[in-house]
Formats: structure tokens, C-alpha cells, sequence
């Protein structure tokens, strides 16, 4: 019993190699039909522009194990990048941290608006989020004035965030943004693996009657689960700040279908409970990486690209369930054959 | 220079025309009340801002005991907004109601509730393309004209030889469609037989789409030597993308832009040249317009002229680029590069 085996994985690895299956056909079917694909400048456009993407999937992970939703974080984007840029354009000496710090907490704040009305006052998220989607945009088209955030105006070092290099190799290139974003994933991925607090997070989602007698306050994570998504779309509006410096009120408008679509291709559980960040962030780059590769198809109009994109969305999806659900029953057969053999042995997975 | 001075004849030419056929102009009465509604594609686009000033300007001299409302929906509900708006304004029986429309001819049932309430509805910088249920029309500038200036920063910028690509704003936005589909004709002359137009995008007048959009533009056409985003949105996003990307050298961006956003851009050569109106004098021309028709000191009809306070005379005239449909024609154009961007961006 100790020959290897696919079915000794547990299903969150599982779905993460067929994300990263998936990743590599989808690299390989767009390698034939785009030239010069398989680019440095190729990897830098997806890098750059899956940054923003992966922290918002990453909030919408946290919300989405506790078996909730938020969709407004397109508008807590838009809302902290336009005001940290109305800030730094105010007071150009400011020092970055203290701008990078207001755009965390005021997203953070905005989390925490969403977490009290669903946490405390029990109202589903989806409603909630639905009615802060447009609530925070309404206070961002009040709050701008109807004027704009230009690019000329901001300070030096923001405009040079995103042309940033960490280090390259050859011609690709790490960007500082991306890094970052890469660093603040495995660290909420590691918080919510290994840490006590961050267990709790799967057991609130997947069986929310079991938590509360286990004595965990599910009000409490669910709401942490929100601030902490406000949190990170703060961070990503900052970002969108310095890669687009030009901020108008519809800035991060869709941004809430993307994180969304980028968390279940990324393998969570859209009723909370299972799946990873790191799968997250793969569903980031994913559905980053059919954006841009759409946009290059020489034969492909403006109008379709969006269908697709949400027919692959779905076949993603579907194709995931319905595997892993082949997988469970065939596991489940192979356990009980296995257990007919060796009766003596509690499971299949022996010493 | 040379599209510079080409376009000030072509504006001498309009307003001799103008003069010619208005011998007996009507000269706006003040204090006449009419509720007035200025109607945005939607809020938050600086843009659109100067049109209200503009329009609140005109509000105040001409002494108007009613209300000028400067209403619009939010981005994500531009057009489902805008028929709302629209239809409020009939159930409240405005007056005039001042449209730069973002919903094609699905405003048009909303726009004739407007009219059989008593209003007069007015489009200004976005017409309804079938011209049905809109009084007039007020142009910013010839929508030809547009396009063909546009053709002419390109060939300017590509030395005449070279591929171009638009990066234009929603795929139902009619004016900027309009102005492609005149700059295509424009195309056509001998003249331009070098430019190739190789594709059209749209960011629907979104930053972040609009930048990936040119960085796709740029992967998709090594060979591309200018993008051309006729909407302020569009340009912008475009000129950082090319910044960021240390692609300034290999393709220019130009189109229609405002000189206070694009001023770092034109000094650093992303975007040496490009064109735009004032916005404050079409919110003006139009308040003029709808104040008049609402006071009934006008009727709309082909042949009318006005003067439009601080602007002077102006005619109604059959829209040559659309198929049904009045206008006034605002004018003129400016073309802005090194030389004058400077002084526009300050003021």
C-alpha cells in the first residue's frame, strides 16, 4: 500500500494540479494561435495586470470559505484609489507608507461596514454587497465632484511603482507590484492554513451550526472575513492608483465579476467551507491570462470576447465538478475494493 | 501647423455661412422661466463638469427664474440612467431637457414621453442617431471634420506611411462612432493611401480597460506607428500605458484630449499632438439653444438663427451626418502640441 497514487492526494491538491493543468492548455492552445506568445513581454503584461486582480480574488477568498460574498469590492477600489490619489495629489511630500496605510485602512473600513450588516444584523451578503456596490460608488461620484484624478498631478514615486523592477531574468521581468502581491498572497494563505483564527474561517463555511457549538464566534470571523477583504481592496485600489494614475468614477467597475469568476475557477467552494488562496490567485492569473490572451486573437471580435470568456468561466467550473466528482466515486469504489481485499487494513492509505 | 491652419479656414468658412444666412437673428429675451435639465452621459468625467459650468453660466445671464438641474447616472447604469432621468423629466414636466446621450435610440421612448409632456429636448455632444424624438442637435464641431482631423494627426505623425489603430470608448457611444466612421471616409483620399487603419478597440471609457486595450493594440501590430482614441479617457490610458512600457518612441498616441490631463504627456513625446473644443462653450451654446426653444422665442426650425450671448449668431441647419435630424454648429477646433499646450493646461 505504499506504491503513490493520484487518489492519495487530498481534493485541495487535486484541484490545484488541475488548475495548473488547465493554466498549461490554456498556454499551450494560445502558443499556437498567437504569435510571439510565448513572450517576456507576454508574461509582463499578465504579471502586471494579475497584481491588482490577485489581491481582490484573495479578499474574495476569505469572504467566499465563510460562505459569504462581496460585491463590492469594485467600488471599495474605485473609492480608496481615487481618494488616496486625491490625497497624495493634495500633499505630494507625504510619505508612501502613510498612503499605502490609508488605502488599507479605508478599505478596511468599508469592510467593516459590509461584516456589521451582515456579521451583526444577519442580512445576506449578497444583498448587502449588492446594495455597498452601488452605495460606495454613489459616495465616490459625490465625493470626486465630478472632477478627475490625473496622473500628472500625482507624485513621482507612484508613477514609478509600476515601471518598478525587482529583478529580472533574461527578459522577464519581476515587478515590484507583482511581487508584492505574490507576498501578501502566501502570507494570508499561510495565516489561513496554519493559523488557529484562520481554521476557524473553513469551519464557519462549511458547517456554520457545527462552528457555534465548537464554540467558535462565527459572527466574529465572518466579520474579520470582510474587513479583511475591504482590507485587501484598499491595497489593490492603491495599486490600480499607480498602474492607471488617471482616476475617474469608474474606476473597478466589474472588478466584483472578476474576483468572483477568479475565486471558483480557483477551485473554492462557491457555499463556503473548501478551497486555498494559492487556488485563488491561480484563478487570478487564469482568468487574467484568457483576458489578455482574447484581446490578441487576431480573429477575435470585440463583442464575443466577453462570452467567452464567461463560457470558459463556466466550463471551467463545470469540468472541475464534474471530475471531482468522478474522483470521489471512484476513489470511494477503489477504498471499498481495496477494503474487500484487505480486510483487516482501516483504509486505503495503510502504513 | 498645417491642420491648424487648414481648420481655421473651414471654421471661417462655417461662420460666413452663418452670417450670410441669418439677417435677422433672434436675440435671446432674459427672464423667461423655463426648468431646464442638463443630462450627462454620466456623472464624475471632467468633461462633462465643464459643459455644467458652461450651462450654469448661461443659467445666470439670461436671468431664468426656473431650474437648471445638472443630473446623471452613475457609470455602471449610463444608459439604463439616462432613460430613467428622462422619463422623470417628463412626469415632471420640465421644460427642456439637454441630452449628451449614451443610449442610442433606446432613449427614443423616453425622449417622446419628454416631448408630448411639453418638453424640448435638446442632444448635445452624443445625438440620437435616428434623430426621432430630439429637437436639435448641438455639434460640437463637424463630425466630418472630426474625422478628418483625425486622419491628419495620423498622417502627420506617421510621415504618411505607416498603421494605424483606434481605441474608441463604449461600442454604442454614436458620436464617437460617428467621428470613426467620418475619419474612415476621410481615409479614403489619395492622400492618406499610406495610413492603414488596422483595428478598432473600444475601453469603454475606462481606465483600466482602456490601458489594456492599447498594450494589446501594441502586441497585436508590431508594426503599429500611432493609436488614435478619439475620448479623453481613452488617451490618457493610452499615453501612461506607452510611458510604462517604454514605448513612446514606437507608437504615438494622439485623438481627442483635454490639454490639463494630457500636458506631461505632450512635453514627454507620448502624445505630441492632439485635438479638442471647450466644453464650458458647448454647455453654454446648448443652454442657449434650449432656453430659446423652451421660451418659445425659437421653433427650431432649419433656417433660424440666434445669438448665443458671448458666442454670438448661430443656425439651425439639417444635420448632414445623420439621415434625419436638425443641428447648431458650435466650432471651432484646436489642435494642441508643444507649441500651445502649455498656455491651454493653465487655464
Amino acid at each position: 500500500m505504499n506504491r503513490w497514487s493520484l487518489a492519495d492526494l487530498s481534493p485541495q491538491a487535486l484541484r490545484l494540479l488541475a488548475l495548473l493543468a488547465v493554466l498549461v492548455l490554456v498556454i499551450l492552445f494560445f502558443g499556437t494561435q498567437i504569435e510571439r506568445y510565448y513572450s517576456a513581454r507576454m508574461f509582463n503584461r499578465v504579471s502586471t495586470s494579475v497584481a491588482i486582480m490577485a489581491l481582490i480574488a484573495t479578499g474574495q477568498a476569505l469572504v467566499v470559505l465563510t460562505r459569504n460574498i462581496d460585491l463590492s469590492v469594485g467600488s471599495i477600489v474605485g473609492f480608496t484609489a481615487y481618494a488616496v490619489g486625491g490625497v497624495v495629489t493634495r500633499y505630494p511630500d507625504l510619505n508612501p507608507m502613510f498612503a499605502i496605510g490609508a488605502a488599507v485602512l479605508a478599505g478596511a473600513g468599508f469592510g467593516a461596514f459590509n461584516g456589521l450588516f451582515v456579521a451583526y444584523a444577519r442580512i445576506p451578503a449578497i444583498i448587502v454587497t449588492l446594495g455597498t456596490l452601488a452605495l460606495f460608488r454613489t459616495f465616490l461620484v459625490e465625493y470626486s465632484d465630478a472632477k478627475s484624478i490625473i496622473t500628472a498631478d500625482l507624485p513621482e514615486w507612484i508613477l514609478a511603482l509600476p515601471r518598478t523592477n525587482l529583478f529580472s531574468i533574461g527578459n522577464l521581468d519581476i515587478r515590484l507590484t507583482f511581487a508584492v502581491a505574490v507576498v501578501v498572497v502566501v502570507a494570508v494563505h499561510l495565516a489561513v492554513t496554519r493559523l488557529r483564527i484562520g481554521r476557524k474561517f473553513y469551519a464557519v463555511g462549511s458547517n456554520p451550526e457545527a462552528a457555534v457549538v465548537a464554540g467558535i464566534n462565527s459572527r466574529r470571523i465572518i466579520f474579520l472575513a470582510f474587513v479583511a477583504c475591504g482590507a485587501l481592496s484598499g491595497l489593490a485600489g492603491f495599486m490600480f492608483l499607480s498602474r492607471f494614475g488617471n482616476i475617474t468614477v469608474v474606476a473597478g467597475l466589474g472588478f466584483e465579476l472578476k474576483s468572483v469568476a477568479a475565486v471558483v475557477v480557483g477551485g473554492i467552494n462557491i457555499f463556503g467551507g473548501s478551497g486555498t488562496v494559492i487556488g485563488a490567485m491561480i484563478g487570478a492569473v487564469l482568468v487574467g491570462l484568457l483576458d489578455a490572451s482574447l484581446v490578441r486573437l487576431p480573429y477575435m471580435s470585440e463583442f464575443w470576447r466577453e462570452a467567452i470568456l464567461g463560457f470558459l468561466i463556466l466550463a471551467a467550473v463545470a469540468i472541475d465538478s464534474v471530475l471531482m466528482r468522478r474522483l470521489f466515486s471512484w476513489r470511494q469504489s477503489r477504498k471499498e475494493r481495496l477494503q474487500a481485499q484487505a480486510p483487516f487494513e482501516s483504509d486505503g492509505r495503510g502504513g | 501647423m498645417k491642420i491648424a491652419s487648414k481648420l481655421c479656414v473651414s471654421v471661417l468658412l462655417s461662420a460666413g455661412l452663418a452670417t450670410g444666412a441669418a439677417a435677422d437673428a433672434v436675440m435671446a429675451k432674459k427672464g423667461m422661466e423655463a426648468d431646464m435639465v442638463l443630462l450627462p452621459k454620466f456623472l464624475g468625467i471632467l468633461v462633462f463638469d465643464q459643459a455644467n459650468t458652461g450651462a450654469q453660466e448661461a443659467h445666470a445671464e439670461l436671468e431664468n427664474p426656473g431650474e437648471l438641474l445638472f443630473v446623471g447616472p452613475t457609470p455602471e447604469n449610463s444608459v439604463a440612467g439616462q432613460i430613467e432621468i428622462v422619463t422623470t423629466a417628463a412626469t415632471q414636466s420640465r421644460d427642456a431637457v439637454m441630452i449628451s446621450n449614451n443610449s442610442g435610440d433606446q432613449i427614443v421612448p423616453a425622449a417622446q414621453a419628454a416631448k408630448d409632456a411639453g418638453a424640448k429636448v435638446v442632444t448635445w455632444d452624443s445625438p440620437i442617431p435616428s434623430g426621432e424624438a430630439e429637437d436639435v442637435f448641438v455639434a460640437q464641431v463637424d463630425f466630418a471634420s472630426i474625422g478628418e482631423v483625425m486622419a491628419e494627426m495620423a498622417h502627420s505623425i506617421l510621415d504618411g506611411e505607416g498603421q494605424m489603430a483606434v481605441l474608441s470608448a463604449t461600442p454604442d457611444a454614436a458620436n464617437q462612432n460617428a467621428w470613426i466612421a467620418a475619419m474612415q471616409t476621410a481615409l479614403e483620399a489619395e492622400k492618406y493611401a499610406g495610413v492603414e487603419l488596422v483595428d478598432i478597440v473600444y475601453g469603454d471609457d475606462q481606465s483600466e480597460k482602456s490601458y489594456d486595450r492599447a498594450l494589446a493594440l501594441v502586441d497585436k501590430y508590431p508594426d503599429l506607428g500611432v493609436i488614435m482614441a478619439p475620448t479623453t479617457v481613452g488617451i490618457q490610458a493610452a499615453a501612461k500605458a506607452m510611458q510604462d512600457e517604454g514605448l513612446c518612441d514606437e507608437v504615438a498616441v494622439s485623438g481627442l484630449g483635454l490639454p490639463s490631463e494630457m500636458l506631461s504627456y505632450t512635453l514627454n513625446g507620448c502624445a505630441e499632438e492632439f485635438a479638442l473644443w471647450s466644453f464650458v462653450d458647448l454647455g453654454y451654446l446648448t443652454y442657449y439653444t434650449a432656453y430659446l426653444m423652451a421660451t418659445g422665442q425659437i421653433s427650431g426650425e432649419i433656417g433660424e438663427s440666434f445669438v448665443a450671448g458671448r458666442m454670438g449668431e448661430y443656425t439651425i441647419e439639417k444635420d448632414p451626418t445623420r439621415e434625419n435630424g436638425n443641428r447648431v454648429l458650435m466650432g471651432p477646433f484646436t489642435v494642441y502640441n508643444m507649441d500651445n499646450i502649455e498656455a491651454a493646461a493653465a487655464e
